[in-house]
């Protein structure tokens, strides 16, 4: 019996060592281990082995099969194994990527957001007013005379209502100081409009963002410390800014502000990047006169206004803002 | 506005005033400086040359080969491609070497195969103004060979953008003015003022000078200057023109541009042989016609003012241009020179109507001082009696120059005097300054003795000890005390004041929260594979041009009545005259536009403002926030791991909606046919109505090229924001597991899905909380269903809060769902 335990045992050892693969090794396991199979039929003959040999037969027996089962586990590992690297091994990892429809946010909503977000974190909450405008919104609030070359039909659309598409944010100005009371501290970013016929560098209805600020004894020191706070964040913290006098109609004194900006392998650049200036007191008055108080008397403020599409066009570098309204999608794809 | 350093040395010492310095003390005082022109040549390496020989160049039609002595010893051949000189004449030579304005250096070369060992010059290639096109043809007096940066005299020209509110800025002379009050440097002595105080003024009575129009010219001057010899200008006179880019014409018109150039008050002259009687200052008759100098004619209106003789004949339109005859020629001896002031707006008014504009109409438009027609008189008057002879007669005043002062302040107002027998007055504005205000906007960073100096600088005077300051007699933008305010922070420099930043607590707005939600769906849809677009708001009325904006192709969220789109009165072209009311014409124009590049999949959004009258014109403007989403061609690109992708359908552009608001009830409502529109519904989103959606009729799909299975979906912003920011409590989770139940149900075609809805809410099964359409099934051909039948198979989930649901409960409630849907639905049956 021994001997026969030792010649079943080797003969099923070479066979699973030349197995190839998995059918091959599931007939293995029913030739050695099945009901019929090799080793179980040695089993059956423990029958006829003597009462004082059973004990050490039958050890002799359950080692055999585990050594077998073992082995047949092993095998089939192994040629898992392989077939799992077969089924892989294939595979061109350098292959280009199954395509996803690709989106993004237009470049003029990516600048808008930042400046947004940079004001809002300064203390500066959002307000809103209407793209058709009248002319006292627009202008006379604004203190522009009657005979203001921006007032007649040659830069302004007017509608035949005697409404006109408003020419600057700055017309929130008059809309939020007419709802609100001081402290007022807004932004207002939005469109505007001009009848400029459209080319490179002008379109004739663009982006901007307005800034107002109104309370007591508000300083030109704080205008130009705001403004500086928002520019580096937008430009980066070493970023010189610097103001020079200018007139707008609603601010006095009026400044444009200017950003060093260095681009790479060129000479620092002064660009001009922004409008501001202290809330002229004839705006005060007229929006007192019209809403019966005076509740802006004895307050000061200041009002800035900053061109997205510029920035945009500074920030990115692109030459010609007809890009900006085109929405061509190898532009927009830049924008990730 | 030019300014030239030469002619501007005339009036204040610029000695050691470096350019670049100056244009920075400009720009910081708030005159920008738009550009630096040096003229004047700086390489020693250009030099007179002889023109000895001239021959043409073979095959070339306007090269000649010069042989040109230019004093060394033997003659040098240059290539030149001009034609105005001739064998003999002088002209500047630049040699090998030299270094011409730009940057741009001279050497040796070949032109057509022809050696070329220098260049012959024009003066505008050696930065001068050019008199002439073509060579600089030098004086005979020159030496050959001479260094032509020798005798040629240097200049620096100033481009200045000069602000609207300072038109006293506008002349050389009111520019050193300036400069001396930034600077601190002193002022020479005026042209004008010593001939201002012997100047001499007599009234002219209505004969001479008739002020018809007195609220439009309420202040003339005429004077008559007899004998005059009209010739070119004196070479100093016509050098200052041309530096500053003007024609010289002859030495009348030249000295009027001159003084206009140097005070900043325009002038005309009359040829007194053109006028009959006396001067007459009149309002256009309506569709009187006039010729101007320009020899271009004018239909006018009762808006324009005129200068015209007695007999009625138009002699110049007043402050924009001389007439056509009335003019200085060749001939003249006698003229008439007029100095008047004109009220600002009704020349911007004829200006801009006529479009026509001068130098004179841009300086009367932005505002002159009536204290600087006297000036400029007699500055002019000593001019033209100097250079071209004549006698002057006294100068005819009419009317007063007109008080600009505020009405409260005229009383009190310090009075100036001009003239001699005729006087005329002006006043000077007084304004109270508040010395708290300056402390207050600056952080009392200005001391008070400091800012008083820059005032008097700036020629204002203290009236008295209580504030109040005398403002300058050209400074007409000076009224309030804010005015003044500006003056000291500009000039003393707005770095010198030191920043503070500060803020305060502002509670977070409706409009915070709006921009907060836009965001929002746009990184959504961007995240989900659209891309944001922004178009213009002003689209066309109609255009044939599919990648043009087009207003028929709005779909807004109700439809619109004839008079609803806002139209502009006074488009700049046709292609933008029309407020869109949808954002569907932009993505459309878009869409095609992307198409013409080769883009397969078009999936673009835009989100943005909407506009619609509410009543056929006669209601209300109405502006609201709209989002705009467009898919059609495939729904991803094609690529090698999907060689054909699926055509985007309305159902993907319905799912897109839906993962904006996963949970919110999305219904479509189909809705009336619209033009351009297959198939179209009313989106409503919890019940609560929110846009329209709709699929393009193929035929406008084929018009405009788009893929035929176009949809749009145009959603209203604050509804979407109402729906998506309703507050909510969190649901608890089911604690005992659900049972479904499939059923397929077999339905007329024209059945729709919303009906299998609304039987199925009809019900009103408790103990069902929720059902899905799993398949959707048809077959043309009538073999495994009827062709004109569908069968729908829905997924039915029973669920008891309470315990697990037995098999039998279940059941009994799918039954009751299925007795529900036989009785409501038309013909359905069991499959």
């Amino acid at each position: 019996m021994k001997e026969q335990i030792a010649s079943v045992q080797e003969a099923a050892m070479q066979q699973i060592s030349s197995i190839l693969n998995m059918k091959s090794l599931e007939d293995a396991r029913v030739s050695i281990l099945g009901k019929k199979g090799s080793l179980t039929q040695l089993q059956q003959g423990m029958r006829t082995v003597s009462k004082e040999d059973k004990p050490a037969i039958g050890a002799l027996l359950n080692e055999a099969r585990a050594i077998m089962t073992a082995a047949l586990d092993m095998r089939r590992d192994q040629i898992q194994l392989e077939l799992d690297e077969q089924a892989v091994a294939d595979i061109d990892i350098t292959l280009p990527g199954a395509t996803l429809p690709m989106g993004g946010l237009h470049p003029i909503t990516i600048v808008k957001e930042e400046a947004v977000r940079v004001l809002r974190r300064m203390g500066f909450s959002l307000s809103d007013g209407p793209e058709i405008e009248d002319e006292w919104h627009c202008f006379d609030a604004l203190n522009t005379p009657a005979d203001h070359p921006a007032r007649n039909e040659k830069d302004t659309f007017y509608f035949d209502s005697g409404k006109l598409l408003r020419t600057q944010t700055s017309t929130v100005q008059a809309r939020t100081m007419e709802k609100q009371s001081p402290p007022i501290r807004i932004i207002c970013p939005g469109s505007a409009f001009r009848r400029d016929a459209i080319d490179a560098t002008h379109l004739s209805a663009f982006n901007q963002i307005e800034g107002l600020y109104v309370a007591k004894d508000v300083s030109v020191g704080e205008l130009k410390g705001t403004l500086e706070y928002f520019l580096k964040a937008l430009f980066g913290t070493e970023t010189s800014v610097r103001f020079r006098p200018h007139f707008f109609p609603f601010t006095e004194p009026s400044f444009e502000i200017d950003v060093l900006l260095q681009a790479a392998g060129q000479q620092p650049r002064w660009i001009e990047i922004a409008g501001c200036g202290m809330v002229n007191p004839a705006v005060f008055e007229n929006i007192d006169q019209a809403r019966g108080t005076d509740i802006y008397a004895g307050c000061t403020g200041f009002a800035f206004g900053i061109g997205l599409e510029r920035l945009a066009m500074i920030r990115w570098g692109i030459r010609d803002i007809r890009l900006l309204i085109e929405n061509d999608q190898r532009f927009l794809a830049q924008f990730q | 506005m030019n300014i030239s350093l030469n002619w501007l040395a005339s009036y204040i010492d610029l000695d050691g005033l470096d350019t670049q310095e100056m244009a920075d003390m400009l720009t910081f005082a708030g005159i920008e400086v738009e550009g630096i022109i040096e003229r004047g040549i700086k390489s020693d390496l250009v030099v007179v040359a002889k023109v000895m020989e001239k021959s043409p160049v073979e095959g070339s039609d306007h090269l000649n080969i010069c042989q040109v002595d230019a004093g060394e010893g033997s003659l040098r051949q240059v290539v030149c491609g001009a034609s105005n000189y001739q064998v003999g004449d002088l002209v500047p030579c630049a040699l090998p070497g030299a270094i011409l304005p730009g940057g741009w250096e001279i050497k040796e070369g070949k032109l057509r195969g022809v050696a070329s060992n220098g260049m012959l010059c024009s003066a505008s290639e050696l930065g001068m103004p050019d008199a002439e096109h073509g060579l600089w043809i030098l004086d005979e007096d020159k030496n050959i060979g001479a260094t032509v940066r020798d005798f040629v005299a240097c200049d620096t020209l100033f481009e200045l953008e000069i602000t609207p509110n300072r038109p006293d800025l506008l002349s050389h002379w009111g520019m050193a003015r300036e400069l001396a009050a930034i600077t601190g440097r002193s002022l020479k002595a005026s042209p004008a003022e010593a001939l201002v105080h012997q100047a001499q003024t007599v009234s002219a009575d209505e004969d001479a000078i008739k002020l018809s129009a007195p609220e439009l010219c309420p202040f003339y001057t005429a004077t008559r200057i007899s004998g005059v010899k009209v010739a070119p200008s004196p070479e100093w006179l016509a050098d200052r023109l041309v530096a500053i880019g003007l024609r010289p014409i002859n030495n009348i018109v030249d000295i009027t541009n001159y003084c206009l150039f140097e005070l900043g008050h325009p002038l005309h002259a009359f040829d007194a042989a053109q006028v009959t009687g006396g001067l007459e200052l009149r309002q256009a008759a309506d569709g009187e016609s006039f010729s101007s100098l320009m020899e271009k004619d004018y239909i006018l209106s009762d808006g324009e003012l005129l200068i015209s003789d007695a007999s009625g004949k138009a002699l110049a339109l007043a402050g924009i241009m001389g007439g056509l005859d009335s003019g200085v020629s060749e001939t003249t001896t006698d003229i008439i020179l007029e100095a008047a002031w004109f009220e600002r707006s009704n020349i911007r008014y004829s200006s801009r109507r006529l479009a026509l504009s001068s130098d004179s109409s841009y300086r009367f438009e932005r505002g002159t001082s009536p204290w600087n027609v006297l000036p400029a008189a007699a500055r002019a008057i000593d001019l033209i009696t100097a250079i071209a002879g004549g006698t002057a007669e006294p100068i005819q005043v009419a009317g007063q120059a007109p008080c600009l002062v505020d009405e409260s302040n005229a009383a009190t107002a310090t009075v100036l005097e001009q003239g001699s027998d005729a006087k005329i007055y002006y006043a000077l504005d007084q304004v109270l300054l508040q010395w708290a205000e300056l402390d207050r906007m600056t952080n009392g960073s200005i001391p008070h003795l400091e800012a008083a100096a820059i005032l008097r600088r700036l020629g204002l005077k203290e009236a008295d000890r209580q504030g109040r300051w005398d403002c300058p007699p050209w400074r007409l933008d000076l009224k309030r005390s804010c005015d003044l305010l500006e003056e000291i922070v500009r000039v003393y420099g707005l770095e010198n004041i030191p920043s503070i930043y500060s803020s305060v607590y502002v509670e977070e707005s409706a409009q915070d929260r709006t921009h907060d939600f836009c965001m929002a769906i746009a990184r959504k849809l961007a995240g989900a594979g659209f891309w944001e677009i922004q178009t213009f708001k002003l689209i066309a009325a109609n255009s044939i041009d599919p990648t043009i904006a087009n207003l028929k192709y709005s779909f807004p969220f109700k439809p619109l009545m004839a008079g609803d789109a806002i139209h502009v009165s006074l488009p700049i072209s046709e292609d933008h005259s029309a407020l869109r009311p949808s954002l569907a014409p932009g993505l459309l124009s878009v869409a095609v536009r992307n198409l013409n590049q080769g883009v397969e999949s078009i999936r673009l959004f835009e989100i943005g403002r909407i506009f619609r009258n509410t009543g056929g014109g006669k209601g209300k403007d109405i502006e609201q926030e709209a989002l705009g989403i467009l898919m059609a061609g495939k729904k991803s690109p094609s690529s090698w791991a999907q060689l054909k992708p699926q055509d985007a359908s309305f159902a993907d552009l319905k799912a897109v909606i839906e993962s904006l608001f996963p949970n919110a009830l999305i219904t479509m409502t189909p809705s009336k046919p619209r033009a351009y529109i297959a198939i179209g519904a009313d989106v409503q989103i919890n019940g609560q109505p929110c846009g329209y959606f709709g699929r393009l009729a193929l035929d406008a799909c084929r018009k405009l090229g788009l893929p035929l299975d176009a949809s749009y979906a145009g959603l209203d912003m604050r509804k979407l924001q109402q729906v998506a920011t309703a507050p909510f409590k969190v649901a608890e989770l089911p604690q005992f597991p659900g049972s479904s139940r499939d059923a397929s149900i077999e339905l007329p075609m024209s059945t729709k899905h919303s009906d299998v809805v609304k039987a199925i809410v009809a019900a009103k099964q408790k103990l069902l909380v929720s059902y899905s359409l799993k398949d959707v099934f048809c077959d043309a051909s009538g073999e495994r269903i009827a062709a004109d039948r569908k069968a729908m198979t829905y997924t039915f989930l029973y669920r008891d809060a309470k315990k697990t649901l037995t098999a039998k409960e279940a059941d009994e409630a799918h039954q009751l769902v299925l007795d529900v849907l036989g009785k409501k639905l038309k013909d359905m049956q069991l499959r």
